[in-house]
């Protein structure tokens, strides 16, 4: 096997979901990747890239990413000009932010996410059906809850901070504290630095082993 | 990483029949091979080329960079430096001098006849660039080529280091490695078995294995080439049976890829050194989570367990930050705990300082400096008293070292035991240096210890 450095994907799709956030499907050309991993991802003509949780499955003929523009980022912005028939870099897929597969079938999973942290759950649910898990995703409005509907009914969450609007008024650390999760529950949690800090302090005083804590930091 | 790219350039150059000079207001080129862990080390590089611009003035000078280097600085080094190469690209450098005009010392000599220039001149294909490198024929390397397919030339003829793993793919938020050095890779085992064969031949003494995350070793491959553990074993295993004493090392290691039976291999074998090098970086689990760091202090603690089970008196290195952004006083305590707790030889402390390019640089660097200097200080301390401690052990004992360097100031030959604490003796005989020596100890510090020699070793 040869580990390929960055290649040109064609985009063949965006879905404007926000007035900033996006999703950006480019083809596949090969790459491989495991739900949870992420890439490497540029305009054709710049000098950075940046990386994003894969929101596609490895079963999907394409690859999508998920993109919040940070107005005064080196990459999401260019990205956002970015239109069908366009160019991005892509390189391969890495990360660690998966799920072993012997716990598949029988594990029972709590993901909980801020923003654009969903992206990783979002192949996860798409790559594992049967899966027995619960969303809580944290969001400011409830507009942002992005594409909810992919999610079966009652296992999606959204806890919105800035309006009523969502399934819980409030952040995703207000509602742990309001409802312990049970020990025996695998946690994977990604998004902001703060509130996976947060919601750490928060299971572990619940009884969650830290070993039980999985996490994925977005920068 | 960086000492072992600048002895493969340094043969790519000797093919094209440079040598090399120690003062660099001789040198007809010159380079860098640049390092963007730290930003002082950049700014290093930004001062010495606004030196070398002002010499090209009175001669003639070709400047050029390589090595670590962020995107943002390579765009500023192409306007300042005569060329700027990824090592990946290694194998062109002699195509790339002679496109931009330079005439070698080969491609100068009377000996060279014209089909030999024209071939200097103009190598157009890569299996050209290889052999003008003086690399591996195509057919044996991997496309498209790394730095390792160049031989090297070895500086020491005691000491080797050899790359076996290039690239990251950690991302930890402090450091720009992966965006510099790319992807991790590894070597094909075959070439570092017998480089690393025909390093023990030679009769060097101390072999180390290098990677940004030595231990990742095989895991591109995907089950296609032998895992790190496996490499270690055979490496041990030729090393054992060859007849010579050698220590064989590594570094560095990464926690989250540190297996069992890569210690058990260590165990196993005499040739492998008892000494571990394992970057903690904080001894908090929310550091460690905010560092990107992929683990926790229970997966560390893991792995010291079986350190302290299987090698028991190996000792122990390891790298900390401290005054990360937004390290509380309270984790900084569980940093002083884990030097305490995994009593450590060395730690190599670095206050931290955003560097541009990685993730953190984004975040406050919310810790004064004066707080970082203190911590940095009462963790030293904290430092010296564990090291002291097994040091202390050492008093009175004898331990085999390899000698490395006389002390022009004092009169004295230094080295390190096989687990890298340095000892030193009083001796006029150079001829021990690059020798197994057995010491007496009769004075320690907290990091090295001072002896008289009781038996000099001659290799047969």
């Amino acid at each position: 096997m040869q580990t390929r450095s960055f290649n040109l994907h064609t985009i063949i799709e965006k879905r404007v979901l926000t007035q900033a956030a996006f999703i950006l499907r480019m083809e596949r050309k090969g790459i491989e990747f495991v739900a949870g991993q992420h890439i490497q991802v540029g305009p054709p003509n710049g000098i950075h890239t940046r990386e994003y949780s894969i929101y596609s499955s490895p079963e999907d003929d394409y690859i999508e990413i998920l993109v919040r523009q940070v107005d005064d980022g080196l990459v999401s912005p260019a990205l956002n000009k970015l239109g069908v028939g366009d160019s991005v870099v892509i390189n391969d897929a890495v990360g660690y932010f998966t799920i072993a597969e012997e716990l598949i079938k029988d594990a029972k999973f709590l993901f909980i996410a801020s923003g654009t942290g969903i992206s990783p759950f979002h192949s996860f649910v798409k790559s594992y059906p049967g899966l027995d898990y619960k969303l809580l995703h944290g969001v400011r409005y409830a507009n942002e809850t992005y594409e909810r509907d992919d999610y079966e009914a009652g296992r999606y969450l959204a806890c919105t901070s800035q309006d009523k609007e969502g399934d819980f008024h409030g952040r995703v650390t207000d509602y742990l504290s309001k409802n312990p999760v049970s020990p025996d529950t695998l946690c994977y949690l990604c998004g902001n630095c703060d509130m996976i800090h947060d919601a750490f302090d928060i299971l572990e005083a619940q009884g969650l082993r830290p070993e039980n804590l999985f996490t994925e930091v977005y920068f | 990483m960086n000492y072992a790219d600048a002895e493969r350039v340094q043969a790519v150059m000797a093919k094209l029949g440079y040598t090399l000079t120690q003062r660099e207001e001789e040198a007809d080129v010159i380079g860098i091979i640049a390092c963007s862990v730290r930003q002082k080390a950049i700014d290093k590089v930004y001062s010495k080329i606004a030196k070398w611009n002002k010499w090209k003035n009175k001669k003639n000078l070709i400047t050029f960079v390589s090595g670590c280097v962020l995107p943002d600085d390579r765009m500023k080094f192409l306007k300042l430096f005569d060329l700027v190469f990824d090592m990946k690209e290694l194998a062109s450098f002699p195509a790339m001098l002679s496109q931009y005009g330079v005439t070698t010392p080969v491609s100068n000599s009377s000996i060279v006849n014209s089909e030999e220039m024209s071939e200097v001149a103009r190598p157009a294909t890569v299996a050209e660039k290889l052999a003008l490198a003086g690399a591996k024929p195509l057919s044996k390397v991997a496309a498209p080529p790394e730095t390792w397919d160049v031989t090297p030339i070895y500086n020491s003829e005691f000491e080797a280091f050899i790359p076996i793993q290039n690239g990251c793919n950690k991302f930890c938020t402090f450091c720009a490695v992966p965006y510099t050095r790319g992807r991790e890779i590894s070597r094909p085992s075959e070439d570092i078995i017998e480089e690393v064969a025909a390093l023990i031949e030679r009769g060097y003494k101390s072999i180390t294995l290098l990677g940004q995350n030595v231990n990742s070793y095989g895991l591109d491959k995907k089950g296609a080439e032998l895992s790190f553990a496996a490499l270690l074993d055979k490496l041990g295993e030729i090393a054992d049976n060859s007849g010579h004493e050698v220590w064989i090392y590594f570094t560095s290691p990464h926690p989250k890829d540190m297996t069992r039976d890569v210690i058990e291999a260590i165990a196993r074998r005499r040739s492998l050194a008892k000494q571990i090098h394992l970057p903690v970086q904080s001894g908090d689990d929310k550091v460690l989570i905010r560092m990107n760091r992929k683990h926790s202090m229970a997966r560390y603690r893991e792995v010291v367990g079986w350190i302290r089970d299987l090698l028991p008196g190996a000792s122990l290195f390891t790298d900390i930050i401290v005054g990360f952004s937004g390290e509380s006083d309270e984790q900084f305590q569980n940093t002083r705990a884990a030097i305490r707790e995994f009593e450590y030889n060395m730690a190599y402390i670095a206050m931290y300082s955003p560097r541009p390019g990685a993730a953190s640089f984004a975040w406050q660097d919310d810790i004064p400096h004066a707080v970082k200097k203190e911590r940095y200080a009462v963790l030293t301390g904290d430092l010296e008293k564990v090291a002291l401690a097994y040091t202390r052990k050492m008093k009175g004992e004898t331990v085999r070292m390899l000698v490395r360097a006389k002390d022009r100031k004092d009169g004295y030959l230094t080295g390190h035991t096989e687990g890298k604490i340095i000892v030193r003796f009083l001796s006029e005989d150079e001829s021990l240096i690059g020798q197994f020596v057995d010491v007496r100890i009769e004075s320690v510090r907290p990091f090295s210890a001072e002896g008289a020699v009781v038996k000099e070793v001659v290799e047969a």
